[in-house]
């Protein structure tokens, strides 16, 4: 493989494994406090996706009842108003964590309250993804979506950087902004676990969530956060793809979301360094898939979910678990 | 009644079938192993028979022969019990979430090569498979006793040594361990029993379909048997019958209803095109207000109570003279 093919298969790896990282971490906030893998997390992402669509003021296709509402209420297929792209991506996000607080109350704390086994935990909240994509699909209809073209205003759409006899290596803008938004993230998220009194407590609450509780920890409050986080990250991924790709349709979380566990599983559940790493390896691993085997693409990151359970169940990050009796 | 039959023929048979899936996935769950892997093996039990009756058998006009159906019946068992033990084995090391992660990587993998293998069909998948039967109500001939030959067996297993060495694991691995039962040979072949009735199911249900492909065996087919067996009932073989039978007939139920005259329109239009966000709710709901499942063995007990009262051995003599 000459050098410039490497370094654009590194740019792609490094842009999507970022995304993959982000949404990973929103699975590993909500483990590392509840023990419970959120499966409408995928859902979650989907909506992040649409709802900055919706911010940015572009039209619902009429196959979805949200165009007659809107018609009915503003005249026009849409939201009145266009939003930045920026500020329409973090306006969805927040509205995808109000809906993780939604989903909390909703399929998660009558479970907890009623000391249910945890694995009706993971039932409860697919059924909530399973009704939250067919809203969609209800309100917006199964159409695919593209973000408004050129979001950005004067930015190039891509710099090409001449290589030596080579391809040249063509940086698309959207893949500096997804790598620089999610690494922003990352860094925002860790200062906030590390270093901020809210983020103790949530250390404390995953450390040991009975004790901390006793200590006068708001255990509740903290889980209503950290569903508010894990979600605004998952909207926020959703987002970064749907302008990267598209939004194919209501289903297109799902995949996402099932690439989402392989990632958490990968870097060890319920850790946060992990989860990006995670991220960033199998963003990678997948870039490096030959042209030829491009369909299998998709396997890559079940076979390491795969191998790593097997051989490495604590994942690449972390600690063995001690079965106590 | 003819035309009811007509009407509903497709659903009453997907209702048995589904009942049976359920039942796959119950399988394991007797032994404590959340295993999410059925859709696989019902996938390629279906694959089995498409590309056996397409390919090995090619059609003679007119109906398809039963006793073919039942050899690829017995295929796509042994396929599925030998695949259940190569998987099986390494993977029964891990335990809840860690397991049931590591088998939807396993359904995930077999997807994705069921989607790139020539003889599969690609994503369009094998079509045209051939009929036994005239009509869709008819492959009851075959759902029906596969159900209750399988109810009948998991009934049987609940009684004898190895059913009570699963219970025993469900309930605590290390202290089965300790008293003598052998946790990974009971596991693995809970898992293998469970991916051979997957793997038959998908053989009639290929038939039945009349047409194969990829979508058969996604992480959304996971997460319905998963919710048959929960919402049903997991500690009883009734409860994954029951709920694989309810949730297979909930969403035809709800467009009926969307049917019924005098609705609003509004409502109607919600019922029949939003039908699939009620099933979700309703699963979540029904989670949240029957953590046991609809059928709990305290609601058999009651129901049947006398029968299982006598079933039960009586106290010895000796304890009650040797005071």
């Amino acid at each position: 493989m000459n050098p410039t093919l490497l370094a654009q298969q590194i740019l792609n790896g490094l842009a999507i494994g970022s995304v993959y990282a982000i949404f990973a971490l929103g699975y590993t906030l909500v483990f590392s406090i509840l023990r419970i893998i959120n499966f409408s997390h995928g859902a979650v992402f989907t909506l992040g996706a649409y709802f900055t669509y919706l911010l940015t003021g572009s039209a619902i296709n009429p196959n979805g009842q949200l165009a007659r509402l809107f018609g009915g209420l503003f005249g026009q297929p849409a939201l009145p108003l266009k939003l930045p792209f920026i500020l329409a991506l973090l306006g969805g996000a927040a509205l995808a964590g109000l809906m993780g607080i939604v989903i909390e109350r909703l399929a998660f704390r009558p479970l907890r309250e009623r000391g249910a086994d945890p694995l009706l935990a993971l039932v409860s909240s697919l059924g909530v993804a399973v009704a939250l994509v067919n809203l969609i699909q209800y309100f917006f209809g199964a159409e695919l979506y593209s973000y408004p073209a050129n979001p950005f205003g004067a930015l190039p759409a891509a710099i090409n950087f001449s290589g030596e006899g080579g391809p040249p290596i063509i940086v698309r803008t959207i893949q500096v902004i997804i790598f620089g938004v999610s690494m922003v993230l990352v860094v925002l998220l860790t200062l906030f676990i590390n270093r901020t009194k809210t983020g103790k407590a949530l250390r404390a609450v995953s450390e040991d969530p009975i004790t901390s509780s006793l200590l006068g920890i708001d255990t509740d409050r903290l889980i209503l956060v950290t569903f508010f986080l894990s979600s605004f990250l998952g909207g926020i991924a959703g987002a970064l793809i749907g302008l990267s790709v598209s939004i194919a349709g209501p289903y297109f979380g799902i995949a996402f979301g099932l690439k989402g566990l392989a990632v958490i599983i990968l870097g060890g559940l319920g850790d946060i360094p992990g989860a990006v790493l995670g991220g960033l390896v199998i963003g990678l691993g997948e870039a490096f898939v030959p042209a030829q085997y491009v369909a299998y693409k998709d396997a890559v990151a079940f076979a390491l979910l795969f191998i790593v359970l097997l051989a490495r169940p604590q994942g690449l990050l972390g600690r063995a678990l001690v079965q106590k009796v | 009644m003819a035309a009811f039959i007509n009407t509903y023929g497709f659903l009453i048979t997907s209702m048995v079938l589904a009942a049976a899936l359920g039942l796959s996935l119950y399988l394991p769950l007797m032994a404590g192993q959340l295993s999410l892997a059925s859709p696989g093996f019902y996938a390629l039990g279906g694959y089995i028979a498409a590309v056996m009756s397409t390919r090995l058998f090619p059609s003679t006009d007119g109906t398809y022969p039963l006793p073919l159906v039942l050899l690829e019946m017995l295929v796509a068992a042994v396929a599925s019990g030998v695949l259940a033990l190569i998987v099986g084995l390494p993977a029964l090391r891990l335990r809840g979430i860690y397991l049931a992660l590591a088998t939807i990587a396993f359904v995930e993998i077999l997807r994705v090569l069921s989607l790139n293998l020539p003889i599969l069909g690609g994503a369009v998948g094998i079509f045209g498979i051939p009929q036994p039967f005239k009509s869709q109500v008819e492959y009851l001939w075959i759902a029906l006793p596969l159900l209750l030959l399988a109810m009948f067996f998991v009934y049987r297993l609940e009684n004898i040594r190895m059913g009570r060495a699963f219970v025993a694991i469900r309930e605590d691995e290390l202290a089965a361990d300790a008293v003598g039962i052998n946790p990974t040979y009971a596991k693995v072949l809970a898992f293998t029993l469970g991916a051979i009735l997957a793997g038959v199911v998908g053989a009639v249900s290929a038939h039945f379909l009349n047409t194969w492909n990829a979508r058969q065996g996604t992480f959304d087919a996971s997460v319905n048997y998963l919710a048959f067996v929960l919402i049903g009932g997991s500690r009883t073989f009734v409860g994954p019958v029951v709920g694989g039978m309810a949730l297979t007939a909930l969403p035809e139920l709800l467009r009926a209803a969307a049917g019924i005259d005098g609705l609003p329109s509004w409502l109607a239009l919600f019922l029949r095109e939003g039908r699939l966000i009620l099933f979700g709710l309703l699963i979540a709901i029904g989670t949240v207000f029957f953590p046991q499942g609809l059928i709990t063995p305290n609601l058999l007990r009651r129901w049947f109570g006398r029968r299982r009262a006598t079933k039960s051995p009586p106290l010895p003599d000796k304890h009650v003279t040797q005071e």
